[in-house]
Parts: C-alpha cells; sequence; structure tokens
C-alpha cells in the first residue's frame, strides 16, 4: 500500500504546476520501490484528471493545462522505466498529425495535451506528415484512434488521401479516424469517409471517446 | 480627418525598432531556397539557418514600396486609390461555412455561395472589394482559378484572394490578361491582388515563400497577411505581438521590393488571439481592433497601404454581439485612418459568411466614410452670420438656404436599411435589422446584371477547365 499522503502530493503536484514537486515524488517512489503503476493511477493521474475537469469549466488556461500536461508526461516516463513490461498497460491510443503539406500544428499542439490530460496515450507526428508516415507510424505505435489536421484548403487533401490509402492497404477498420482544421467541415468529413469531424480541442476528445465505446 | 493616434510618435518608432531587432538579431526561417538566395544576394545573411535582415537593408527596401496605386473598378465608377485612407470596404474571405439566405442555418459554403456573395457585394454600394470564401462543392484542380474567376464575372468592382501557392497563377494570369487584354495593361490598372501568409512567428513556409518572388515578378499587387495568435504564435502582450507580425509583414515587403522595386504592395496585419479557455482561434474585439490600429501606425510611419481586420467577431449570427463586436474593431481602424477594412459579412471569427451581415456591413461602412470625412472649418460652415440672421428675423433655419445647400451636400448621414422612422411606423412591420438585411440582400439578388461578354464569358470557362486538368 501507498501512503496516501505520497498519493496527494503526487496529484497535488500536478494541479500546482510544480515540475520540480512532481519529479521529486516521482523518484522517491522509485527509491522507495512503491508500485509505479498505483503510483500513476492512483496518483498522478488523480491529478491530471483534475486538471482536465478544471479545464473543462473554464477555470484553469490553456497553457497551464499544456504544462500539466509536459509535467504528468515527465513523471510517466520516471514511473514507466521501473514498470515490468508484462505490467505495462495501454491507455488508449491515439496518433496525431498534421496532413503532408501543411506546416500549422499550434492547434494540433493543444488537441496532443487535451488528449493527454483525459488519459489518452499520444503520439504526436508534428506537421507536414505524409500520408504513408502516419500509415505506417499508426501500426508501430498500436493506435486506435487517427487525428489528422489541415489548414489549407490545398492540404485538406492529405486527410481523403489518409482515408484512400487506409482501404487500400486493408486498414480502414483498424481505426477511427478524426478531422480537423479550419476549412475542414462536417461535410468533408463524410465526404470522405471520415469517422468522425473534430470542430475544437474539447470536441475532439469527446468524439474520440464516443468512438472508443 | 487627421488619424486618432493610439500611440505617440515615439512608441511608433520604438516598436519599428523592435522590428529591426527581431529581424536583424532574430531572423527569419523558410524552407524556400528561392526566398533564402534573394535575401542574401541582397545584403542579408544566413546565421544557424536563420536569415537576418541588417536595418539598412530593411530600410533601404520599405522605402521603394509605394505609398499609394489605384485599383480599377471595370465600371464607369472611380477607382479605388489604396493608400490614400479612405477606407474600403472588403468581403471576408476563408469562409467554410455560411448562414442560408433562407433558413439562417449554418451550411457548408459553396460555389454559388461565392456567386451570390460576390453579386451582393456589387450591388452593395459601400462594399469595396470582394474576397472568397471556401467552396466544399470546388474540386482541389482549378480551385483558385475557379474562384477568381467566379468573382471577377460577378462583379466589376476589384477582388482580393488570398493564396496558399502559385500552382495555378498561370491561369490566373490568363484570366488577367483577358480581361484586362494583356499583362501589361493589367499591372497598369490592376483589379485583384493576391495575399500570401508568413507562418508566426518568422517563418516563410516553401510555397507562400516562392509565391512572394512570383507574384513580384508577375507584377501582381500582393497583400502580406500573417496571423499570429497572441500567446500560442506570438506574444501574450498586444504591442509585443504587433512587433513580431510587423517584422513578418516588412519581412515580405521587403523581399518583393528586392524581385520588383515600385511592386504595389500591402500590409495586411492580423494580430488575433486564441480563447485560453478552449483553445478556439478569436477574431474578435477589442484586441484585434487595438492591434489593427496600431499595426495600421506602423504602415503610415513606413507610409505604405494597409489592411485589418474591422468586421470580424466572435458572434454566429448576426445580433447585437455581432453588432457591437464589429464596431469596436470597426471604430479603431477607422480612427486610425486605414485603407482596406477586412472581414466585411462575416460571423465567427470568420469562419462563417452571413448575406445579411454584409448588407449591415455596408451600412456600417457608409457610417464610417461619414465619419472620416474632413469636417470643413470654413466661414460658411460656421454659419456666424445665418445664426445673426434667424435670430434677428425672429424665423427659424428650416427657411434658410443655408440649410437647404448643406441638407443637399450631405451633411447628415443617409441610412440604407437603418430603420429611423416612428414607433407606429415601424410597429407595422417591427422588423429587426437582421430580418430586413437579409430581404435586402434577398431582394438585391434577384436581379442579375451580365458583367462580361458572352465571348469572354467562353473564354473563361475554356481557362477553368485548362486549370482543372
Amino acid at each position: 500500500m501507498i501512503d496516501q499522503a505520497m498519493l496527494d502530493a503526487a496529484a497535488a503536484s500536478i494541479v500546482e504546476q510544480d515540475k520540480d514537486k512532481a519529479e521529486q515524488v516521482a523518484r522517491e517512489a522509485v527509491e522507495k520501490g512503491l508500485d509505479p503503476l498505483a503510483m500513476i493511477s492512483d496518483g498522478f493521474t488523480v491529478g491530471i484528471t483534475r486538471v482536465g475537469d478544471l479545464f473543462d469549466r473554464g477555470e484553469l488556461f490553456l497553457p497551464e493545462l499544456i504544462i500539466c500536461s509536459e509535467i504528468m508526461k515527465g513523471v510517466t516516463e520516471i514511473l514507466n522505466a521501473s514498470i515490468p513490461a508484462e505490467d505495462k498497460k495501454a491507455g488508449a491510443k491515439v496518433l496525431i498529425a498534421t496532413v503532408e503539406g501543411d506546416v500549422h500544428d499550434i492547434g494540433k499542439g493543444i488537441v496532443v495535451s487535451l488528449f493527454n490530460a483525459h488519459g489518452f496515450e499520444v503520439l504526436d507526428l508534428g506537421r507536414d506528415v505524409p500520408t504513408m508516415k502516419i500509415i505506417e507510424k499508426a501500426e508501430e505505435f498500436g493506435a486506435q484512434v487517427i487525428g489528422t489536421s489541415a489548414l489549407l484548403t490545398s492540404t485538406m487533401e492529405g486527410q481523403k488521401k489518409l482515408e484512400e490509402a487506409l482501404r487500400k492497404e486493408g486498414l480502414r477498420d483498424k481505426y477511427k479516424t478524426i478531422v480537423g482544421g479550419a476549412p475542414v467541415t462536417e461535410r468533408w468529413a463524410k465526404r470522405i469517409g471520415a469517422d468522425a469531424y473534430a470542430e475544437d480541442a474539447n470536441d475532439g476528445v469527446k468524439k474520440a471517446f464516443a468512438l472508443l465505446q | 480627418m487627421k488619424g486618432f493616434t493610439f500611440l505617440t510618435t515615439e512608441e511608433v518608432v520604438k516598436v519599428h525598432d523592435a522590428t529591426l531587432q527581431i529581424l536583424e538579431n532574430i531572423g527569419v526561417s523558410s524552407s524556400s531556397e528561392k526566398f533564402k538566395e534573394l535575401l542574401l544576394s541582397n545584403g542579408c545573411k544566413e546565421e544557424n539557418g536563420r536569415i537576418k535582415l541588417p536595418a539598412d537593408i530593411v530600410n533601404k527596401f520599405l522605402q521603394k514600396a509605394p505609398s499609394t496605386f489605384k485599383m480599377r473598378r471595370r465600371d464607369d465608377e472611380p477607382d479605388l486609390e489604396i493608400g490614400a485612407r479612405i477606407g474600403y470596404s472588403q468581403i471576408c474571405s476563408g469562409t467554410p461555412h455560411v448562414l442560408d439566405l433562407e433558413t439562417g442555418k449554418r451550411r457548408s459554403y459553396r460555389l454559388k455561395d461565392l456567386e451570390d456573395l460576390t453579386r451582393l457585394g456589387d450591388a452593395l454600394p459601400n462594399i469595396d472589394i470582394v474576397s472568397c470564401g471556401v467552396p466544399t462543392d470546388v474540386d482541389e484542380h482549378g480551385y483558385m482559378t475557379t474562384e477568381v474567376a467566379t468573382m471577377l464575372r460577378n462583379t466589376s468592382k476589384p477582388a482580393r484572394v488570398p493564396i496558399e501557392s502559385t500552382v495555378e497563377l498561370p491561369y490566373i494570369k490568363e484570366l488577367l490578361a483577358l480581361i484586362a487584354g494583356g499583362m501589361d495593361e493589367f499591372r497598369e490598372n490592376p483589379f485583384l491582388y493576391l495575399e500570401v501568409s508568413p507562418l508566426s512567428p518568422l517563418d516563410f513556409a516553401g510555397l507562400p515563400a516562392d509565391a512572394i518572388i512570383e507574384l513580384a515578378q508577375a507584377g501582381i499587387p500582393t497583400g502580406l497577411i500573417p496571423c499570429n495568435m497572441m500567446g500560442a504564435t506570438g506574444p501574450m502582450s498586444l504591442i509585443g505581438a504587433v512587433a513580431q507580425q510587423n517584422a513578418e509583414v516588412v519581412t515580405g515587403i521587403v523581399a518583393a521590393q528586392m524581385v520588383n522595386p515600385g511592386l504595389p504592395v500591402i500590409m495586411s496585419p492580423r494580430v488575433t488571439f486564441i480563447d485560453m479557455k478552449s483553445g478556439a482561434g478569436l477574431w474578435a474585439a477589442p484586441e484585434v481592433g487595438l492591434a489593427g490600429a496600431c499595426s495600421i501606425q506602423l504602415a503610415q510611419h513606413y507610409n505604405i497601404p494597409v489592411s485589418v481586420s474591422a468586421f470580424s467577431v466572435a458572434s454566429k449570427v448576426p445580433d447585437q454581439q455581432s453588432g457591437y463586436e464589429r464596431c469596436f474593431n470597426y471604430i479603431c481602424a477607422t480612427l486610425a485612418g486605414c485603407d482596406i477594412y477586412a472581414a466585411a459579412g462575416s460571423l465567427d471569427n470568420a469562419l462563417i459568411a452571413c448575406y445579411g451581415q454584409l448588407v449591415i456591413d455596408s451600412e456600417i461602412a457608409s457610417m464610417g466614410k461619414r465619419i472620416t470625412r474632413k469636417i470643413e472649418v470654413t466661414d460658411e460652415a460656421l454659419a456666424v452670420d445665418v445664426i445673426a440672421e434667424v435670430v434677428n428675423s425672429k424665423s427659424s433655419f428650416l427657411e434658410q438656404k443655408h440649410t437647404r445647400k448643406f441638407l443637399r451636400a450631405g451633411e447628415l448621414w443617409a441610412p440604407q436599411i437603418s430603420d429611423r422612422s416612428t414607433f407606429a411606423h415601424w410597429n407595422e412591420k417591427g422588423e429587426s435589422i437582421a430580418q430586413k438585411a437579409r430581404n435586402t440582400a434577398a431582394d438585391l439578388l434577384k436581379t442579375r446584371e451580365p458583367i462580361m461578354e458572352p465571348a469572354a464569358e467562353k473564354e473563361i470557362d475554356r481557362i477553368i477547365q485548362s486549370a482543372r486538368k
């Protein structure tokens, strides 16, 4: 059993956006040989879930959400290193990328943070990512959801190409696809055969939860 | 009207100095070899993969940009004098949605909307420049050619298109040459300008960077339109975001002038921000208006034409919120003394186009023109003798010739759609301005005047077809 004070300190460090404290708690847990999975699920995750709630209620600003998500990522890495391979449990996995030819990614960064805050395991491929690379990485990562963003009318085509390529490779049913970006619409999502259209980051998380149920 | 100043002269110079520091010490990045080569061969330096622009080079090429240029109307109306701070209103671009004219509900923007909104803009007296949304029913091939052609065949007013690359430039040039009677004629009397977006912070992606060069080579008036977002792709402080944005615009202008000295250019900074509680991009009041006003003062400092997003709002329908938001953004630009007020007819942070709102914006623009008209302080206008005459004769001003003369000369602003009748008269219909504007839009769209000759129409079809291949 882990001391409740230790779990509370873990949760609080995330809510308080205190990177040093969070890493110190994580290292202390590793040194004491505490169960890393329990430290994550009963400690730090309690904090990040609270952060997600606060953000959803409009009480936390985006830059604060992002720093909490970064801290969470850091402590998870520290604790993950001491989890025996056979005990590793994966959360829902989401791959996110801005499509080929498109170099805009600030909106995608927000989506990544929000997915992290909601307990998803996220692989962010960055911007200007070729279609086949998205598929290759999704296979490697074992993603359940592929989210793509396009900010330009000329690059939206990349979302269509992804759908076509997934169908061609016989992988379409393996993934749920979500599309987003300023010029992207529900109509576009339907037209290309994506599973969902997300209007903003919050909507993306909601759609991902709905698709995975 | 003398421009209302938000910043003192010293403060404007300070922002300019910050701009020079950004360009000289931080520099810009670009994945375009052509763009890098252009800057380097004109005195800029490369350090750690970034191109640094020395202050003397920036100042030298900024001076080559013309302070004014004309945009031709293809009918008998006077040309637009860009740079004269007259304040022209321009339809919003980039809208993927529209409020349906009949149902009032949001749906995807289609090519027919581009056609109709262009025709509506053509019919509205205070909408001066048309632009295009994002039609969702147009094939990706020949997309821009279709947009440009659709606008030019539905209005004789000038048009503006933001472009992402120059893939379709040959076809657009063909269209311009066809309508102007040759590219030389177009360059002499342009009726279209194209805009390119640097990527904040301080990056010029490959295709847009190449576009700056190719537009300058083609002699097409070019706007530089970065859209940084305070706290996300620019500093959280408003003036910091303005300075960074200015550095991006200035770099584009300097590059264009290096290619083609004297090319007509427009500074089109768009400092926006995000809702820090949701991440949604906001083009809302009052910061968009305030940042726009500061950018206008910088453009005036350089003596280069400027456009800002004056009509943009966060409201989703043409309601009271839409009214007060756009008025705050618009009035900042108006008081500062702007050339082009962008985003007319838009809602939801430039994501929705709205027919009725465009009618209302034409009304707002006409009020803006009244506000910026110079107040002539002459003996005749001061009317001391008229006051004496009325007082001494115990009559009223109603009988005075002075009254008739000033009235006829337009001393009072004349509304097009605003209701200023008595309550009883208004109550007969009891219509809101949003309903009235929508009805006005529907009425204006009933009549259709052909803009082009049938032979030219046929030729345009051919150009669109070749672009689609």
